[in-house]
């Protein structure tokens, strides 16, 4: 008798041996957009996973083992002053929020029984949009400029879109409050945790640096040292297991699906039809941006995967404006990722939610369109 | 008595509740076991991060997997 699992397996060889049963023998759109589907992977291989990926999924590791979530929930809570809890909600997505499953209930939590509807909202958009990884991959793979957009438009249009939803829907919490632990003191000074995030970003930002290769790479692998002398010294045994293990269910998440994507968005590549992605997104109009902004709020993007799809749109003519609209709406909402929010806040909420998302996108890519 | 399990069904809810079993098979005692897998429900413990492990109407512990001997200690 054959379980689950095994069916699964079935299931998978039968749909590869399928796919290759069925590819079109020596099609010359076929060869090509195979060969580019690995020219991609090459790239992805050679210039972005060692210097960018790897040293990223390291520090989303390392900031659930050091950083303590009790002090930023507390700024969630229904004491905290409202200014406090948008500015942190807007940017802890990074810190509290890995992972989607983990997203949902601590929206809810701070909607019902802490700040309230606005920071949640705010939470719940930049969670996705915010993180370590995906910041600084689109430095690596898109360009500087485009990645610091990111950041900053993506702060920004959390709590505008948080303070919007609070301004039009007035919600009451309930009373009670939510149950924070203190969690215990991780035993490593502030100096320690400091200058350990500050050296582990810091070769991010050492990458993204237009210097000669040689200086650059030396600068990284010193830091790299640096970092490791620092955890042998001053990390615990156990501190140390846990942030590895975390930086593995990370890398276990995440990579396969980024490989996957990277080979799907390079053989897309050459089949994508010029002419139309010129004319549609090439220019940084406001039917461009919102074009761009739809199809990122509906389309699905695996964690990353938005970046090698919208590096293969832009080598077809797309524009930065409307590619930062669709970095913008892209991670942030999908279609699966809209029913999930719509049991929790009802349709007209969520209609409006994604339709604010849209507009705003829409606009911080016509901005930056027209200064870049 | 009776011990429930909150989560949306993640992979590490599903872990708690095979510990939670194990634990009430262990312990030999009688207790039933409930999962909880509304958002406003779980809400509603004052719970934030899942999976979270409630018996008898008290939170025990939330956001990790408890093993099953802190589980076996609580019932």
């Amino acid at each position: 008798m054959m379980d689950k699992k095994d069916l699964k397996i079935l299931a998978i060889i039968i749909a590869t041996f399928g796919i290759f049963y069925f590819v079109p023998e020596n099609s010359e759109w076929f060869n090509n957009s195979a060969v580019s589907g690995l020219n991609l992977l090459n790239e992805y291989a050679k210039q972005h996973v060692l210097t960018c990926l790897v040293p990223a999924l390291f520090i989303a590791g390392a900031i659930v083992v050091l950083i303590r979530k009790d002090k930023v929930l507390r700024y969630l809570g229904s004491g905290a002053k409202k200014y406090v809890s948008y500015s942190i909600a807007s940017v802890s997505g990074s810190i509290l929020a890995v992972c989607s499953c983990t997203i949902l209930p601590l929206f809810a939590g701070i909607r019902k029984r802490g700040a309230g509807l606005g920071p949640a909202i705010t939470f719940l958009f930049s969670g996705p949009a915010i993180n370590i990884a995906a910041i600084f991959l689109t430095m690596s793979v898109l360009g500087v400029k485009i990645g610091i957009a990111r950041i900053i438009a993506a702060v920004a249009l959390s709590i505008l879109v948080g303070v919007t939803m609070a301004v039009l829907f007035r919600e009451k919490t309930d009373d009670g409050e939510l149950l924070i632990e203190e969690e215990k003191g991780k035993d490593l000074s502030y100096l320690t945790i400091g200058l350990f995030f500050a050296l582990m970003v810091g070769m991010l930002i050492v990458n993204g640096l237009q210097i000669s290769r040689l200086i650059r790479n030396i600068v990284m692998v010193i830091m790299a040292f640096l970092v490791i002398v620092l955890v042998i010294v001053k990390f615990s045994r156990e501190i140390r297991e846990s942030w590895l293990s975390e930086t593995w269910n990370f890398s276990k998440m995440i990579l396969p699906l980024l490989f996957i994507g990277v080979f799907v968005a390079g053989f897309i590549m050459p089949l994508l039809p010029e002419k139309v992605i010129y004319g549609l997104v090439g220019q940084n109009t406001v039917l461009g941006n919102l074009a761009a902004s739809i199809f990122g709020a509906f389309m699905y993007f695996s964690t990353l995967t938005e970046i090698p799809i919208l590096q293969a749109l832009m080598s077809k003519g797309m524009h930065e404006g409307p590619a930062l609209a669709l970095l913008l709406a892209g991670p942030s909402l999908s279609l699966p990722n809209m029913l999930v929010v719509r049991r929790v806040l009802g349709n007209a909420k969520t209609l409006v939610y994604v339709g604010l998302v849209i507009a705003y996108s829409t606009t911080a890519g016509l901005i930056f369109g027209g200064i870049i | 008595m009776k011990i429930e399990i909150l989560g949306t069904g993640c992979p590490k809810c599903k872990l708690l509740e095979e510990n939670a079993k194990k634990a009430i098979a262990e312990s030999g005692k009688k207790a039933e076991l409930v999962k909880v897998t509304e958002i406003g429900d779980i809400v509603s413990y004052g719970v934030m991060s899942t999976p979270a492990i409630v018996i008898d109407g008290k939170v025990k512990s939330y956001g990790k997997v408890a093993s099953v001997e802190e589980i076996k200690g609580w019932i």
